[in-house]
């Protein structure tokens, strides 16, 4: 029987649709909670029933178990949701395999309503149906001339529509079932969203209530939601394996409510794990972290997810130079099951740390001297020197150019490119990253000699310089709230509009040394709905009673650089992170919320205080996460690691680029390109005007800076990208350059085998092995033309993807 | 996933067109795109799915005034200096200069009282082509200056490409508002920036360069196979760029080596009888090269024709240069799809970003007007000869229930089997529905 059982479990994994994991091993169960009291009027409360093994391994048995009552007071459902019915008490029996647990069950005041609200009890129903959602009711026209708030923001103006909007056909008082409301959710008469709330569900009888009291607005007694609280918070799930979610509310009050019903859920990682509309999670294949968040009336929590591949790992690898960053990811791959590839060879650590630091691929000769020094401490060293090197600065420039939008179009040819140059001065500098932002925020006079500056003509609007500074500064993303109260998150239009209020001063006039910028006055913001006063305040924080006279921008700049400030240092440090690594802690960068947690807490929680205690020195920042196992590991894939790309278990494949990858074109080949405007022998990393027009960038998924986001840089492959290193005349032309690299191996090496391994050397920074040297050998004494051959040899390197992807 | 099949279409590279193309974002197509349209081919039963678009983007503004609405009663300031005629639609007269067009009259139909009241170029062409007007911090100088998709982008993302081409091209150059937005470059429009007219027409990117011998390239290929080592790798198979980049590589060599790809571009196989009907310009060999590349499996050609802005003599211009332009290419394009029975499977868009002024300006022009406008439409479903609403007597608003941009996407959406209920997501998690707000499928058309 456990053979089959086993076997079932087995076959049922490798189906596609995601089975139920539930082992037979069970010794007990329990409940939560273990008794149950509920007050008024349609109040329910889900029950999570936990199974044990032997060895305490828990399994949610919630869906599973059966459920008796002893008597009419209440009624449960096979799902677990317990709804009173009469006052009086009772138990429900949960049994399990001949186990079972007793839940005393106490209902009370089960007659009595509780006093409803229109924003406590209605507007919650609309968001959990999405009516009041962007694609229905919620968008700016409404849907066929009812219009709600999206999610709810507005709850004044809904409740004006539903009562009196629509000749005030939308609620009638002296018989609810027939508000046009109540028939079109019900579907008595035809709805374009469907039938949302047929007669027997609680929140059809909570809204007919609602009606037949006199639709009162608010409840003099009525209390708001302090917060929400998800059950259970954390666990380890096994793969395929499903788990029940509750939610309580905290009412201001102090009364717990079940809001279950009334929550709306979603993963970080739908391929990980799903969840459902009733709260209930699935586990699907991929090992991994995952965080499934519920929200409530703009209240937030998270349940956390941990899902290890099926079999216990044999064994550690012990790897010589692991600090502290190592420490939490093999604490996290050791918890996961998963086995961590083997450390890089020097060949890969070469390239890619050229490519990661420089943007540039190594030379031949750069190559071949690495791979022939003995000297133990040559990857350490190597940092040093390309941390110190022109192109340093060069490529981080091009990369803060693209997220501070350094845009010719807009600023003028001259203005942009000061403010490029001012950005690349600051990484030639060492200038400190709380310095760089500093100077950023703060910056005013001349722009000339402030060209920071260019940063508030380029923005353009307050709105849009605080959710810039935002989401480039911390990685967090209010746009949402300048409309709306964020849908994952704390954030409303107040916060967003306190941080707009740091840079309603700034201003320009003319001097003598020509435009200037001044902060000015002392000018107010309102709240766009209801009006009132904000004080510039930043996120997180309260609001001051009162705005300081001076630069406001500078109380911004103190808080945000400040070491015990929650997000700046954390988001520089997981930028970059994730830049080396291919994946954020937190991903993408720069969606940072409470209900996108980091995969790693602790990884990030010791990065960001290493960076802090390097005083935001960027450079430091770099050679600590290069200093890594993790950093420094094979991409090859082991059977436990193949479906990981979150916990840095291998070295992930990252697409070069669209500068870096022309740069490594024009360098291997030996013919550089020629940019429209710039100066001959520039390279594409340099180019500070991301319009200069090359069809090639383009293709490749140069960004053109029209907004602050990371994804702006497209680093998916296309069928055109493609074609054109295949195909494009320009790239045939640099391959058979007369003065190019393999006319030149041509001429130097008569011998086929040595002029190939220089092929290796120049394209993939390795030398070729035996039998890659006597399959390009023979390719080459087969054909008539040895020239060409080697071109064909070159082309094809090109077109590798050990050639397009860093790795 | 084994596509090598594909390959051995036994097309010998001697035959092969010089294609050339220079695409923006060029030609993308996502991996679940191309999983899911594994079956490639020319199928089986007709469905709407199977429905493409052709847009005649007359940018600048096509003067409706004097051509699809004319007034002859209006005022002489008005009612400007051509004749309308009657066409084979009894009741339903057009412009005197575009007399081939008259006699399809019943192959489409018009919407008089179309406008969306944005007389700006960009922003209106924006309107136009992704239904939504643009927000604040519109640049209409980008390229793309999308800030939602394109049509095409939508239909691109939600079909997927339709055998060996690319299921969105912009001919003879990139729309500005052409553009995938946060779709991202695999629903990018590969965009052929060569004019069909141009003798030495041809897609840079689909061959190789002249100075590699065909037989070459099939040693290049095989040897590419040996020296990729990556190539079969399992950490290209656990790394998604690295797997799409495999995958794209092998259906770069299907496109190059594709008979229906190499066939589609290869205008010259048009009789030349043919192609004079199309008009030997620009706009008439667009509109044969969109035929054929709809013919091949491409989902929707948008033809970007410029020159339509006619602020300064207005009707000279028309009657000697663009009117008979565009008499030759609609006429070719629809009496062409009829005769080969696609214009049931091939929905046709004419249309420019807004009207014309109706009053005429002091320099014998007419100016933008966004507020009223008429616009055609023809095939994959719209019933030909009729006229829906009408415009007022001087042509300056609708007098008619008014339609406007967002039912146009209802309505082509709906033609070619798209729910206009769809909605796709921005990267930040914000709904943007395929259809904007109220956008209705303007009745009478199907």
């Amino acid at each position: 029987m456990r053979l089959i059982q086993l076997l079932l479990i087995l076959f049922l994994s490798s189906a596609t649709t995601l089975p139920v994991v539930v082992s037979a091993d069970v010794v007990r169960i329990e409940a939560s909670p273990p008794d149950v009291t509920l007050r008024g009027k349609d109040s329910s409360m889900q029950l999570l029933i936990t199974g044990f093994d032997a060895t305490g391994q828990s399994q949610d048995l919630t869906h599973q178990v059966k459920y008796i009552r002893s008597s009419a007071e209440a009624e449960v459902s096979p799902t677990g949701i317990i709804h009173g019915k009469q006052d009086g008490t009772g138990t429900i029996t949960a049994s399990y395999k001949g186990m079972s647990v007793e839940i005393p069950v106490s209902v009370m005041n089960s007659q009595i309503g509780r006093p409803l609200s229109f924003t406590n009890d209605i507007i919650p129903i609309l968001s959990r149906y999405r009516c009041n959602t962007s694609g229905c009711h919620g968008k700016a026209e409404g849907q066929n001339g009812f219009r709600l708030s999206v999610f709810g923001f507005d709850p004044l103006a809904d409740y004006h529509a539903i009562t009196m909007e629509g000749r005030g056909r939308r609620i009638f008082p002296a018989s609810p079932h027939k508000s046009l409301l109540v028939q079109k959710m019900s579907g008595a008469l035809p709805h374009g969203g469907g039938v949302l709330i047929p007669p027997n569900r609680a929140e059809f009888r909570k809204i007919t209530d609602w009606i037949s009291t006199g639709f009162p607005w608010e409840h003099p007694s009525a209390s708001t939601v302090s917060s929400i609280a998800l059950t259970p918070t954390q666990r380890v799930l096994r793969m395929g394996e499903t788990q029940q979610l509750r939610v309580m509310a905290t009412l201001s009050n102090g009364e717990q409510l079940d809001v279950t019903e009334l929550s709306q859920f979603q993963s970080n990682a739908v391929a990980q794990a799903q969840v459902n509309v009733n709260g209930q999670v699935t586990v699907g294949q991929v090992p991994g972290v995952v965080a499934v968040m519920a929200t409530y009336m703009g209240r937030v929590d998270v349940f956390r997810i941990f899902i290890p591949e099926d079999n216990p790992i044999r064994e550690d690898p012990k790897l010589p130079n692991s600090n502290e960053l190592d420490k939490t990811i093999y604490r996290q791959l050791h918890k996961l099951n998963i086995t961590a590839s083997a450390a890089c060879t020097d060949e890969q650590f070469l390239r890619r740390v050229f490519i990661d630091l420089i943007g540039t691929v190594p030379t031949a000769d750069q190559t071949a001297s690495f791979l022939s020094d003995r000297d133990s401490q040559k990857r350490d060293k190597l940092v040093d020197v390309l941390l110190e090197s022109p192109e340093f600065n060069s490529y981080w420039a091009l990369k803060w150019s693209d997220l501070l939008r350094v845009d010719r179009q807009t600023l003028g040819h001259k203005n942009a490119y000061q403010y490029y140059s001012w950005i690349k001065e600051s990484f030639r500098l060492h200038t400190p990253m709380d310095r760089f932002a500093r100077e950023l925020i703060t910056t005013s006079g001349p722009l000339v000699d402030a060209p920071a500056g260019f940063f508030y003509k380029s923005v353009k609007s307050p709105n849009r310089m605080a959710s810039t500074i935002s989401q480039v500064m911390l990685g967090i993303r209010i746009e949402c709230a300048e409309c709306h109260h964020h849908p994952f998150d704390r954030w409303g239009q107040t916060d967003f509009f306190g941080m707009r209020a740091f840079f309603t001063q700034v201003q320009y006039k003319k001097s003598a040394r020509g435009e200037m910028l001044i902060t000015k006055g002392n000018p107010v913001t309102k709240h766009p709905r209801t009006g009132e006063v904000i004080q510039a305040f930043a996120l997180g924080t309260q609001m001051p009673a009162s705005t300081p006279l001076n630069d406001r921008r500078d109380k911004l700049a103190n808080w945000l650089t400040a070491p015990e400030n929650p997000w700046f240092a954390r988001n520089i440090a997981n930028r970059t992170w994730a830049h080396l690594m291919g994946r954020g802690i937190i991903e993408p960068v720069d969606d940072v919320r409470l209900t996108n947690p980091p995969s790693n807490p602790e990884l990030l929680t010791s990065l960001t205080k290493a960076f802090i205690d390097a005083e935001f020195d960027f450079r430091k920042l770099l050679k600590l996460i290069i200093q890594t196992d993790a950093y420094q590991r094979s991409s090859a894939v082991n059977e436990t690691n193949e479906r990981d790309e979150q916990n840095y278990s291998r070295f992930l494949f990252k697409q070069l680029e669209a500068e870096v990858m022309l740069d490594a074109i024009c360098q291997t080949t030996g013919v550089p390109e020629k940019f429209e405007g710039i100066p001959t022998g520039s390279r594409a990393i340099e180019l500070w005007d991301s319009s200069v027009p090359h069809y090639f960038l383009k293709t490749f998924g140069r960004p053109v800076r029209a907004t602050a986001c990371e994804c702006e840089r497209i680093s998916e492959p296309t069928v055109g990208q493609v074609l054109h290193i295949l195909n494009a005349p320009g790239i045939e032309n640099k391959l058979s350059h007369e003065a190019g690299t393999i006319r030149k191996i041509a001429n130097e090496y008569d011998d086929n085998e040595k002029a190939i391994q220089r092929l290796y050397l120049t394209f993939f920074n390795r030398y070729g092995d035996k039998q890659e040297l006597a399959t390009a050998v023979q390719y080459v004494t087969e054909s008539s033309n040895r020239r060409q051959s080697l071109e064909d040899i070159a082309w094809s390197m090109l077109n590798s993807l050990e050639f397009l992807f860093n790795h | 996933m084994n596509h090598s099949s594909r390959f051995c279409d036994g097309i010998k590279r001697r035959n092969f067109m010089q294609l050339g193309a220079a695409g923006a974002f060029g030609m993308g197509v996502s991996l679940p795109q191309l999983l899911q349209s594994e079956a490639f081919g020319h199928n089986q039963n007709r469905t709407t799915s199977d429905v493409s678009l052709i847009v005649v983007f007359l940018q600048g503004g096509l003067s409706t005034i004097d051509t699809w609405d004319m007034k002859p009663n209006a005022p002489v300031e008005f009612r400007g200096e051509f004749k309308p005629i009657s066409t084979t639609v009894p009741g339903t007269q057009i412009c005197e200069h575009l007399p081939q067009i008259a006699q399809h009259q019943d192959k489409f139909s018009l919407v008089r009282s179309f406008g969306h009241g944005d007389s700006n170029h960009g922003s209106a062409d924006h309107a136009m082509l992704t239904g939504y007007k643009p927000a604040a911090g519109f640049n209409g100088g980008l390229k793309p200056n999308n800030q939602k998709p394109c049509l095409g982008s939508i239909i691109s993302k939600e079909q997927g490409p339709r055998g060996s081409v690319p299921p969105y091209v912009c001919l003879p150059k990139m729309h500005n508002s052409a553009g995938s937005s946060f779709l991202g470059a695999t629903s990018a429009p590969f965009v052929v920036a060569a004019d069909p007219n141009a003798p030495d027409f041809k897609v840079p990117d689909l061959v190789s360069p002249v100075t590699v011998a065909a037989s070459r390239l099939d040693n290049r290929r095989s040897l590419l196979q040996r020296i990729n080592r990556y190539q079969t790798t399992v950490e290209t198979q656990s790394n998604q760029n690295a797997k799409s980049m495999n995958t794209f590589q092998q259906k770069a060599f299907d496109l190059m080596t594709s008979a229906a790809t190499k066939h589609a571009f290869d205008i010259e196989r048009e009789s030349s009888q043919l192609r004079d009907q199309y008009g030997r310009n620009s706009l008439g060999q667009s509109c044969l090269m969109a035929r054929r590349l709809v013919q091949a499996g491409v989902r929707c050609v948008l033809i970007d024709h410029i020159d339509w802005d006619t602020h300064y003599n207005n009707f000279h211009v028309l009657r000697n240069e663009l009117l008979p332009q565009l008499d030759g290419a609609m006429s070719g394009l629809l009496g062409d799809l009829d005769n080969r029975g696609m214009l049931e499977s091939t929905m046709v868009l004419v249309t420019g970003e807004f009207g014309r002024t109706p009053r005429i300006n002091k320099d014998a022009g007419r100016d933008h007007w966004g507020p009223s406008t008429t616009i055609a439409l023809a095939g994959g479903g719209i019933r030909g000869g009729r006229v829906i609403g009408a415009s007022d007597e001087r042509a300056e608003r609708p007098a008619t229930t008014p339609y406007g941009p967002a039912d146009l996407m209802a309505t082509v959406y709906h033609g070619l089997g798209i729910s206009q209920d769809r909605t796709f997501y921005t990267p930040d998690g914000r709904p943007i529905p395929i259809v904007p707000g109220d956008g209705k499928i303007i009745p009478g058309l199907f």
